[in-house]
Protein backbone atom coordinates (compact mmCIF):
# COMPACT_ATOMS: atom_id res chain seq x y z
CA UNK A 1 0.00 0.00 0.00
CA UNK A 2 1.64 3.35 -0.68
CA UNK A 3 2.14 5.56 1.96
CA UNK A 4 -0.80 7.78 0.94
CA UNK A 5 -3.03 5.31 1.76
CA UNK A 6 -2.34 4.52 5.25
CA UNK A 7 -5.73 5.14 7.02
CA UNK A 8 -3.79 6.58 9.98
CA UNK A 9 -6.74 9.40 10.63
CA UNK A 10 -6.06 12.36 13.73
CA UNK A 11 -9.54 10.43 15.11
CA UNK A 12 -8.01 7.13 14.57
CA UNK A 13 -4.93 8.14 16.19
CA UNK A 14 -6.25 9.58 19.53
CA UNK A 15 -8.33 6.32 19.66
CA UNK A 16 -5.58 4.24 19.67
CA UNK A 17 -3.40 6.49 21.82
CA UNK A 18 -6.36 5.61 24.33
CA UNK A 19 -6.94 2.21 23.84
CA UNK A 20 -2.92 2.03 24.44
CA UNK A 21 -3.45 3.70 27.73
CA UNK A 22 -6.19 0.92 28.76
CA UNK A 23 -4.21 -1.75 27.97
CA UNK A 24 -1.06 -0.53 30.05
CA UNK A 25 -3.06 -0.46 32.59
CA UNK A 26 -4.82 -3.49 32.54
CA UNK A 27 -0.83 -5.05 32.08
CA UNK A 28 -0.48 -4.25 35.83
CA UNK A 29 -2.82 -1.73 37.82
CA UNK A 30 -6.00 -3.54 36.72
CA UNK A 31 -7.97 -5.31 36.40
CA UNK A 32 -5.57 -7.35 34.37
CA UNK A 33 -8.23 -9.76 32.64
CA UNK A 34 -5.69 -9.82 29.96
CA UNK A 35 -6.58 -7.37 27.27
CA UNK A 36 -3.19 -6.86 27.31
CA UNK A 37 -1.89 -9.51 25.70
CA UNK A 38 -0.54 -9.88 22.66
CA UNK A 39 -2.96 -12.16 20.87
CA UNK A 40 -5.97 -9.79 21.93
CA UNK A 41 -4.26 -6.22 22.10
CA UNK A 42 -2.69 -6.86 18.15
CA UNK A 43 -6.17 -8.17 16.96
CA UNK A 44 -7.56 -5.03 18.40
CA UNK A 45 -4.82 -3.28 16.44
CA UNK A 46 -5.07 -4.98 13.29
CA UNK A 47 -8.75 -5.01 13.04
CA UNK A 48 -9.17 -1.06 13.53
CA UNK A 49 -6.91 -0.66 10.63
CA UNK A 50 -8.81 -3.62 8.61
CA UNK A 51 -6.88 -6.91 9.05
CA UNK A 52 -7.63 -8.42 12.41
CA UNK A 53 -6.20 -11.88 10.82
CA UNK A 54 -2.90 -10.24 10.22
CA UNK A 55 -2.96 -8.81 13.69
CA UNK A 56 -3.18 -11.68 15.26
CA UNK A 57 -0.33 -13.32 13.64
CA UNK A 58 1.76 -10.50 14.65
CA UNK A 59 0.56 -10.90 17.93
CA UNK A 60 0.91 -14.79 18.25
CA UNK A 61 4.33 -14.54 17.52
CA UNK A 62 4.50 -11.70 19.68
CA UNK A 63 3.39 -13.87 22.16
CA UNK A 64 6.06 -16.97 22.17
CA UNK A 65 8.63 -14.28 21.91
CA UNK A 66 7.70 -13.17 25.04
CA UNK A 67 6.68 -16.13 26.36
CA UNK A 68 9.86 -16.51 28.78
CA UNK A 69 9.63 -13.59 30.61
CA UNK A 70 6.86 -14.06 32.85
CA UNK A 71 5.61 -10.80 35.03
CA UNK A 72 7.12 -12.35 38.75
CA UNK A 73 7.62 -10.02 41.22
CA UNK A 74 10.28 -7.41 40.39
CA UNK A 75 11.69 -9.01 36.95
CA UNK A 76 11.24 -6.51 34.06
CA UNK A 77 8.97 -8.15 31.41
CA UNK A 78 7.83 -6.20 28.16
CA UNK A 79 4.57 -4.41 28.21
CA UNK A 80 2.43 -6.56 25.53
CA UNK A 81 -0.70 -4.21 25.86
CA UNK A 82 0.89 -0.75 23.79
CA UNK A 83 3.47 -2.71 21.87
CA UNK A 84 0.55 -5.56 20.65
CA UNK A 85 -1.49 -2.70 19.47
CA UNK A 86 1.25 -0.71 17.55
CA UNK A 87 2.52 -3.86 15.88
CA UNK A 88 -0.88 -5.16 14.94
CA UNK A 89 -1.79 -1.30 13.66
CA UNK A 90 1.43 -1.29 11.60
CA UNK A 91 0.79 -4.72 10.13
CA UNK A 92 -2.28 -4.06 9.09
CA UNK A 93 -1.70 -0.29 7.91
CA UNK A 94 1.32 -1.72 5.66
CA UNK A 95 -0.48 -3.18 2.78
CA UNK A 96 -0.22 -6.40 1.31
CA UNK A 97 0.75 -9.07 3.97
CA UNK A 98 4.26 -10.30 2.95
CA UNK A 99 7.79 -11.79 5.49
CA UNK A 100 9.47 -8.11 5.40
CA UNK A 101 5.80 -6.70 6.97
CA UNK A 102 5.87 -9.21 9.63
CA UNK A 103 9.54 -9.11 10.26
CA UNK A 104 8.96 -5.74 10.76
CA UNK A 105 5.90 -5.51 12.70
CA UNK A 106 7.45 -8.35 15.19
CA UNK A 107 10.34 -6.40 15.62
CA UNK A 108 8.78 -2.79 16.08
CA UNK A 109 5.94 -4.63 19.01
CA UNK A 110 9.37 -6.13 20.58
CA UNK A 111 11.10 -2.98 20.83
CA UNK A 112 7.87 -1.02 21.96
CA UNK A 113 7.17 -4.05 24.55
CA UNK A 114 11.02 -3.13 25.89
CA UNK A 115 10.37 0.31 26.22
CA UNK A 116 7.19 -0.04 27.75
CA UNK A 117 8.91 -2.46 30.55
CA UNK A 118 11.76 0.76 31.09
CA UNK A 119 8.79 3.23 31.69
CA UNK A 120 6.98 0.96 33.49
CA UNK A 121 10.14 0.35 35.80
CA UNK A 122 10.55 4.42 35.97
CA UNK A 123 6.51 4.13 36.86
CA UNK A 124 7.21 2.17 40.06
CA UNK A 125 10.31 4.53 41.38
CA UNK A 126 7.32 7.37 40.84
CA UNK A 127 4.75 5.24 43.21
CA UNK A 128 7.50 4.45 45.87
CA UNK A 129 7.33 8.47 46.37
CA UNK A 130 3.81 9.04 46.02
CA UNK A 131 3.15 6.12 48.59
CA UNK A 132 6.09 7.31 50.37
CA UNK A 133 4.89 8.47 53.31
CA UNK A 134 2.88 5.87 55.59
CA UNK A 135 2.56 7.93 58.48
CA UNK A 136 0.91 10.89 56.79
CA UNK A 137 -1.06 8.36 54.51
CA UNK A 138 -2.82 6.78 57.52
CA UNK A 139 -3.36 9.77 59.42
CA UNK A 140 -6.21 10.53 56.77
CA UNK A 141 -7.22 7.04 54.47
CA UNK A 142 -8.20 9.52 52.14
CA UNK A 143 -4.96 10.21 50.90
CA UNK A 144 -3.66 6.91 50.49
CA UNK A 145 -7.04 6.40 48.49
CA UNK A 146 -6.15 9.34 46.12
CA UNK A 147 -2.62 8.38 45.87
CA UNK A 148 -3.38 4.70 44.94
CA UNK A 149 -5.71 6.49 42.28
CA UNK A 150 -3.43 8.87 40.62
CA UNK A 151 -0.85 6.10 40.49
CA UNK A 152 -3.59 4.19 38.32
CA UNK A 153 -3.74 7.40 35.92
CA UNK A 154 -0.42 7.89 35.71
CA UNK A 155 0.22 4.37 34.59
CA UNK A 156 -2.60 5.32 31.81
CA UNK A 157 -0.78 8.16 31.01
CA UNK A 158 2.01 6.44 29.98
CA UNK A 159 0.27 4.19 28.20
CA UNK A 160 -1.61 6.56 26.12
CA UNK A 161 2.31 8.91 25.86
CA UNK A 162 3.83 5.44 24.94
CA UNK A 163 1.25 4.22 22.24
CA UNK A 164 0.67 8.22 21.08
CA UNK A 165 4.31 8.89 20.54
CA UNK A 166 5.28 5.40 18.67
CA UNK A 167 2.22 4.50 16.43
CA UNK A 168 2.59 6.98 13.76
CA UNK A 169 6.79 5.92 13.91
CA UNK A 170 5.93 2.75 14.00
CA UNK A 171 3.72 2.43 11.13
CA UNK A 172 5.79 4.37 8.50
CA UNK A 173 8.91 2.05 8.99
CA UNK A 174 6.68 -1.11 8.58
CA UNK A 175 5.21 0.76 5.70
CA UNK A 176 8.59 1.69 4.27
CA UNK A 177 9.84 -1.88 4.76
CA UNK A 178 6.53 -3.06 3.11
CA UNK A 179 7.17 -1.07 -0.07
CA UNK A 180 10.63 -2.34 -0.70
CA UNK A 181 10.83 -5.50 -2.45
CA UNK A 182 12.10 -8.79 -1.24
CA UNK A 183 13.17 -11.21 -3.75
CA UNK A 184 12.63 -15.03 -3.40
CA UNK A 185 15.78 -15.50 -1.70
CA UNK A 186 15.55 -12.81 0.72
CA UNK A 187 11.99 -14.27 0.97
CA UNK A 188 13.20 -18.02 1.75
CA UNK A 189 15.86 -16.52 4.06
CA UNK A 190 13.32 -14.73 5.79
CA UNK A 191 10.61 -17.40 6.22
CA UNK A 192 13.24 -19.94 7.55
CA UNK A 193 14.58 -17.06 9.92
CA UNK A 194 11.43 -16.24 11.57
CA UNK A 195 10.36 -20.26 11.49
CA UNK A 196 13.69 -20.70 13.56
CA UNK A 197 13.12 -17.86 16.05
CA UNK A 198 10.15 -18.87 16.34
CA UNK A 199 11.14 -22.38 17.54
CA UNK A 200 14.29 -21.07 19.15
CA UNK A 201 11.53 -19.08 21.69
CA UNK A 202 9.04 -21.83 22.07
CA UNK A 203 11.94 -23.82 23.47
CA UNK A 204 13.14 -21.13 25.55
CA UNK A 205 9.42 -20.13 26.56
CA UNK A 206 8.78 -23.59 27.63
CA UNK A 207 10.75 -23.92 30.80
CA UNK A 208 8.83 -21.53 32.07
CA UNK A 209 5.94 -23.62 32.13
CA UNK A 210 7.23 -27.15 32.37
CA UNK A 211 9.33 -28.64 35.02
CA UNK A 212 12.03 -30.71 33.36
CA UNK A 213 12.75 -32.39 29.21
CA UNK A 214 9.91 -34.99 29.60
CA UNK A 215 7.95 -31.94 28.42
CA UNK A 216 9.39 -32.93 25.55
CA UNK A 217 8.06 -35.62 24.20
CA UNK A 218 4.37 -33.48 24.70
CA UNK A 219 5.81 -30.66 22.23
CA UNK A 220 6.92 -33.44 19.65
CA UNK A 221 3.88 -35.71 19.79
CA UNK A 222 1.65 -32.10 19.48
CA UNK A 223 3.81 -30.59 16.51
CA UNK A 224 4.04 -34.29 14.75
CA UNK A 225 0.38 -34.59 15.41
CA UNK A 226 -0.83 -31.79 13.57
CA UNK A 227 2.11 -32.00 11.10
CA UNK A 228 0.34 -35.42 9.74
CA UNK A 229 -3.28 -33.69 10.18
CA UNK A 230 -2.23 -30.92 7.75
CA UNK A 231 0.07 -33.00 5.52
CA UNK A 232 -0.75 -32.61 1.53
CA UNK A 233 -3.21 -29.92 2.57
CA UNK A 234 -2.41 -26.79 1.04
CA UNK B 1 -21.35 -3.66 50.27
CA UNK B 2 -18.55 -2.93 51.89
CA UNK B 3 -17.61 -6.56 51.05
CA UNK B 4 -18.39 -6.18 47.50
CA UNK B 5 -16.46 -3.01 47.74
CA UNK B 6 -13.21 -4.33 48.91
CA UNK B 7 -13.52 -7.53 46.70
CA UNK B 8 -13.92 -5.04 43.63
CA UNK B 9 -10.29 -3.09 44.71
CA UNK B 10 -8.65 -5.98 44.93
CA UNK B 11 -8.40 -5.57 40.99
CA UNK B 12 -6.53 -2.93 41.47
CA UNK B 13 -3.70 -3.84 44.51
CA UNK B 14 -0.79 -3.59 41.86
CA UNK B 15 -2.08 0.09 41.21
CA UNK B 16 0.40 1.31 43.37
CA UNK B 17 2.95 -1.04 43.32
CA UNK B 18 6.47 0.13 44.42
CA UNK B 19 10.05 -1.64 45.09
CA UNK B 20 10.37 -0.38 48.83
CA UNK B 21 6.71 -1.71 50.39
CA UNK B 22 5.60 -3.87 47.07
CA UNK B 23 2.15 -4.30 46.90
CA UNK B 24 1.45 -3.03 50.23
CA UNK B 25 -0.83 -0.32 50.04
CA UNK B 26 -3.11 -1.83 46.85
CA UNK B 27 -3.71 -4.38 49.81
CA UNK B 28 -4.28 -1.76 52.13
CA UNK B 29 -6.65 0.09 49.64
CA UNK B 30 -8.51 -2.72 49.30
CA UNK B 31 -9.02 -3.39 52.85
CA UNK B 32 -10.43 0.07 53.81
CA UNK B 33 -14.04 -0.21 53.60
CA UNK B 34 -13.90 -3.30 55.78
CA UNK B 35 -11.41 -1.54 58.19
CA UNK B 36 -13.30 1.86 58.02
CA UNK B 37 -16.56 -0.49 58.96
CA UNK B 38 -14.89 -2.66 61.69
CA UNK B 39 -12.99 0.26 63.76
CA UNK B 40 -15.85 2.66 63.12
CA UNK B 41 -16.42 5.03 65.85
CA UNK B 42 -12.01 5.02 66.82
CA UNK B 43 -10.04 7.01 63.94
CA UNK B 44 -7.04 6.04 66.42
CA UNK B 45 -7.34 2.25 66.03
CA UNK B 46 -8.22 2.90 61.80
CA UNK B 47 -4.78 4.84 61.56
CA UNK B 48 -2.50 2.57 63.44
CA UNK B 49 -4.62 -0.28 61.51
CA UNK B 50 -3.81 0.94 58.09
CA UNK B 51 -0.10 2.15 59.26
CA UNK B 52 0.32 -1.86 60.17
CA UNK B 53 -1.02 -2.94 57.05
CA UNK B 54 1.32 -0.37 54.62
CA UNK B 55 4.10 -2.29 55.80
CA UNK B 56 5.70 -4.51 53.23
CA UNK B 57 3.88 -7.01 51.41
CA UNK B 58 3.54 -8.89 48.95
CA UNK B 59 1.16 -11.44 47.03
CA UNK B 60 0.05 -12.59 43.60
CA UNK B 61 -2.55 -10.26 42.35
CA UNK B 62 -5.61 -12.60 41.70
CA UNK B 63 -4.53 -14.01 45.48
CA UNK B 64 -4.66 -10.74 47.25
CA UNK B 65 -8.53 -10.78 47.34
CA UNK B 66 -7.37 -13.48 49.92
CA UNK B 67 -5.19 -11.93 51.81
CA UNK B 68 -7.37 -8.74 52.46
CA UNK B 69 -10.47 -11.72 53.47
CA UNK B 70 -8.03 -13.01 55.78
CA UNK B 71 -6.70 -9.48 56.87
CA UNK B 72 -9.91 -8.12 57.49
CA UNK B 73 -10.95 -11.37 59.18
CA UNK B 74 -8.43 -10.80 61.54
CA UNK B 75 -8.94 -7.22 62.23
CA UNK B 76 -12.28 -8.02 63.28
CA UNK B 77 -11.63 -10.48 65.75
CA UNK B 78 -9.15 -7.91 67.40
CA UNK B 79 -6.59 -9.93 67.26
CA UNK B 80 -3.32 -8.68 68.10
CA UNK B 81 -0.62 -6.16 66.10
CA UNK B 82 2.26 -8.42 66.37
CA UNK B 83 0.05 -11.70 65.39
CA UNK B 84 -1.37 -9.77 62.48
CA UNK B 85 2.22 -8.67 61.67
CA UNK B 86 3.10 -12.32 62.11
CA UNK B 87 0.36 -13.28 59.98
CA UNK B 88 1.23 -11.03 57.12
CA UNK B 89 4.67 -12.40 56.63
CA UNK B 90 3.83 -15.99 56.56
CA UNK B 91 1.66 -15.41 54.12
CA UNK B 92 3.34 -13.27 51.68
CA UNK B 93 5.49 -16.11 50.58
CA UNK B 94 3.32 -18.66 49.39
CA UNK B 95 0.77 -16.72 48.18
CA UNK B 96 3.57 -15.20 45.30
CA UNK B 97 4.74 -18.51 44.52
CA UNK B 98 1.41 -20.14 44.65
CA UNK B 99 -0.07 -17.41 42.17
CA UNK B 100 3.14 -17.18 39.78
CA UNK B 101 3.19 -20.98 39.60
CA UNK B 102 -0.25 -21.92 39.33
CA UNK B 103 -1.54 -18.18 36.90
CA UNK B 104 1.51 -16.96 35.39
CA UNK B 105 3.43 -20.10 34.60
CA UNK B 106 0.42 -22.50 33.77
CA UNK B 107 -3.28 -21.10 33.59
CA UNK B 108 -2.34 -18.52 31.28
CA UNK B 109 0.35 -20.11 28.75
CA UNK B 110 -2.58 -23.02 28.54
CA UNK B 111 -5.36 -20.20 27.95
CA UNK B 112 -3.38 -18.30 25.57
CA UNK B 113 -1.94 -21.32 23.32
CA UNK B 114 -5.73 -22.67 23.00
CA UNK B 115 -6.83 -19.33 21.78
CA UNK B 116 -3.35 -19.34 19.33
CA UNK B 117 -4.60 -23.20 18.33
CA UNK B 118 -7.83 -21.86 17.23
CA UNK B 119 -6.51 -19.23 15.43
CA UNK B 120 -4.39 -21.67 13.42
CA UNK B 121 -6.95 -24.23 13.01
CA UNK B 122 -9.06 -21.78 11.22
CA UNK B 123 -10.80 -19.77 13.94
CA UNK B 124 -11.68 -16.35 12.95
CA UNK B 125 -9.01 -14.11 14.67
CA UNK B 126 -11.35 -11.87 16.86
CA UNK B 127 -13.36 -15.42 17.90
CA UNK B 128 -9.73 -16.77 18.92
CA UNK B 129 -8.64 -14.11 20.94
CA UNK B 130 -12.20 -13.79 22.72
CA UNK B 131 -11.89 -17.71 23.35
CA UNK B 132 -8.75 -16.66 25.36
CA UNK B 133 -10.56 -14.03 26.92
CA UNK B 134 -13.30 -15.89 28.21
CA UNK B 135 -11.47 -18.78 28.97
CA UNK B 136 -9.13 -17.52 31.16
CA UNK B 137 -11.15 -14.82 32.98
CA UNK B 138 -13.47 -17.96 34.24
CA UNK B 139 -10.44 -18.77 36.11
CA UNK B 140 -9.07 -15.67 37.23
CA UNK B 141 -12.27 -14.65 38.48
CA UNK B 142 -12.87 -17.98 40.21
CA UNK B 143 -9.75 -17.86 42.31
CA UNK B 144 -10.34 -14.17 43.11
CA UNK B 145 -13.74 -15.37 44.62
CA UNK B 146 -12.66 -18.24 46.31
CA UNK B 147 -10.06 -16.23 47.21
CA UNK B 148 -12.12 -13.94 49.06
CA UNK B 149 -14.50 -15.84 50.73
CA UNK B 150 -11.55 -18.54 52.05
CA UNK B 151 -9.98 -15.94 53.34
CA UNK B 152 -12.38 -14.08 55.27
CA UNK B 153 -14.28 -17.48 56.43
CA UNK B 154 -10.89 -19.55 57.44
CA UNK B 155 -8.72 -16.10 58.87
CA UNK B 156 -5.61 -17.10 60.38
CA UNK B 157 -6.50 -20.74 59.17
CA UNK B 158 -6.31 -20.20 55.80
CA UNK B 159 -2.90 -21.49 55.51
CA UNK B 160 -4.22 -25.03 56.25
CA UNK B 161 -6.75 -24.71 53.09
CA UNK B 162 -3.66 -23.70 50.72
CA UNK B 163 -1.96 -26.50 52.16
CA UNK B 164 -4.81 -28.85 51.30
CA UNK B 165 -5.61 -27.08 48.16
CA UNK B 166 -4.84 -29.21 44.77
CA UNK B 167 -2.52 -26.53 43.07
CA UNK B 168 0.10 -28.80 42.83
CA UNK B 169 -2.41 -31.79 41.27
CA UNK B 170 -3.71 -28.97 39.18
CA UNK B 171 -0.48 -27.89 37.53
CA UNK B 172 1.10 -31.50 37.27
CA UNK B 173 -2.04 -32.15 35.22
CA UNK B 174 -1.99 -29.14 33.00
CA UNK B 175 1.44 -28.90 32.27
CA UNK B 176 1.53 -31.85 29.45
CA UNK B 177 -1.20 -30.51 28.04
CA UNK B 178 -0.20 -27.23 27.41
CA UNK B 179 3.22 -28.36 26.06
CA UNK B 180 1.06 -30.44 23.32
CA UNK B 181 -0.57 -26.93 23.06
CA UNK B 182 2.76 -25.66 22.32
CA UNK B 183 3.97 -28.07 19.91
CA UNK B 184 0.35 -28.03 17.59
CA UNK B 185 0.62 -24.02 17.80
CA UNK B 186 4.20 -24.03 16.75
CA UNK B 187 3.43 -25.96 13.49
CA UNK B 188 0.41 -23.93 12.98
CA UNK B 189 1.55 -20.74 13.31
CA UNK B 190 4.55 -21.77 11.19
CA UNK B 191 2.74 -22.74 8.16
CA UNK B 192 0.99 -19.06 8.81
CA UNK B 193 4.26 -18.06 8.40
CA UNK B 194 5.37 -19.34 5.40
CA UNK B 195 1.76 -18.36 3.88
CA UNK B 196 2.67 -15.20 4.31
CA UNK B 197 6.09 -15.69 2.23
CA UNK B 198 3.95 -16.92 -0.55
CA UNK B 199 4.80 -20.21 0.30
CA UNK B 200 8.96 -20.22 0.26
CA UNK B 201 9.86 -22.80 2.53
CA UNK B 202 8.58 -26.16 3.05
CA UNK B 203 7.49 -28.75 6.00
CA UNK B 204 11.17 -30.00 6.06
CA UNK B 205 11.98 -26.17 7.42
CA UNK B 206 9.19 -26.67 9.96
CA UNK B 207 10.77 -29.85 10.93
CA UNK B 208 14.48 -28.86 11.23
CA UNK B 209 13.10 -25.69 12.53
CA UNK B 210 11.45 -28.01 15.54
CA UNK B 211 14.70 -29.54 16.16
CA UNK B 212 16.18 -25.63 17.07
CA UNK B 213 13.59 -26.12 19.50
CA UNK B 214 14.92 -29.06 21.61
CA UNK B 215 18.48 -27.39 22.91
CA UNK B 216 16.52 -24.23 23.44
CA UNK B 217 14.91 -25.67 26.32
CA UNK B 218 17.84 -26.54 27.87
CA UNK B 219 19.72 -22.92 27.34
CA UNK B 220 16.42 -20.97 27.47
CA UNK B 221 18.50 -17.44 28.00
CA UNK B 222 20.80 -18.14 25.46
CA UNK B 223 18.02 -18.95 22.72
CA UNK B 224 16.02 -16.74 23.78
CA UNK B 225 17.98 -14.07 22.77
CA UNK B 226 19.22 -15.77 19.35
CA UNK B 227 14.99 -15.56 18.59
CA UNK B 228 15.81 -12.13 18.44
CA UNK B 229 18.84 -11.55 17.06
CA UNK B 230 17.77 -14.23 14.56
CA UNK B 231 14.86 -11.60 13.44
CA UNK B 232 17.08 -8.24 13.71
CA UNK B 233 19.44 -10.17 11.52
CA UNK B 234 17.01 -10.65 8.95
CA UNK B 235 17.06 -7.06 7.57
CA UNK B 236 20.44 -7.64 7.78
CA UNK B 237 20.39 -10.41 5.27
CA UNK B 238 18.27 -8.55 2.89
CA UNK B 239 20.79 -5.81 2.79
CA UNK B 240 23.57 -7.93 1.81
CA UNK B 241 21.32 -9.83 -0.82
CA UNK B 242 20.77 -6.10 -2.07
CA UNK B 243 24.45 -5.51 -2.40
CA UNK B 244 24.96 -9.46 -3.56
CA UNK B 245 22.22 -8.57 -6.13
CA UNK B 246 19.97 -10.91 -5.32
CA UNK B 247 17.50 -8.09 -4.87
CA UNK B 248 16.01 -7.65 -0.88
Amino acid sequence: MPLTEIALTPALWALLAGLGGLLAVDGVSMPQVMISRPIVSATIGGALLGDAAGGMLVGALLELLTMRHPPYGAAKYPDTGPAGLIAGCAYAASGTPSIAILVAAVLVGWMTGWMGAYTGYARRLVNGRLIGRPEWLAADPRRLERRHRSAIAIDALRGVVLTGGLLVPSVLIVSVVGVMPVGEVGTAFGSAAVVTALAASIGSGARTTAPDARAWAMVLLGALLVLAALWGRP
Amino acid sequence: MDFVRAWWRTFSVQGSWNYRTLVAPGVTYALLPLLRRIHEGDPDRLESSVLRHLDSFNTHPYLASLAVGALARLEHEGVSEDEISRFRVALRGPLGTLGDRTVWAEWRPFCLLIGITLFGLGLGALWSAGAFLVMYNVGHFWIRVWGFRCGWRQGRDVGKVLRAFPFERFTDRLWPVTMFLLGAATVLLGREVLATSGGAGSWLLLLIAGLVAIPAFRWPNQFGRLAVGLLLAIPVGWILLAIAGQGW
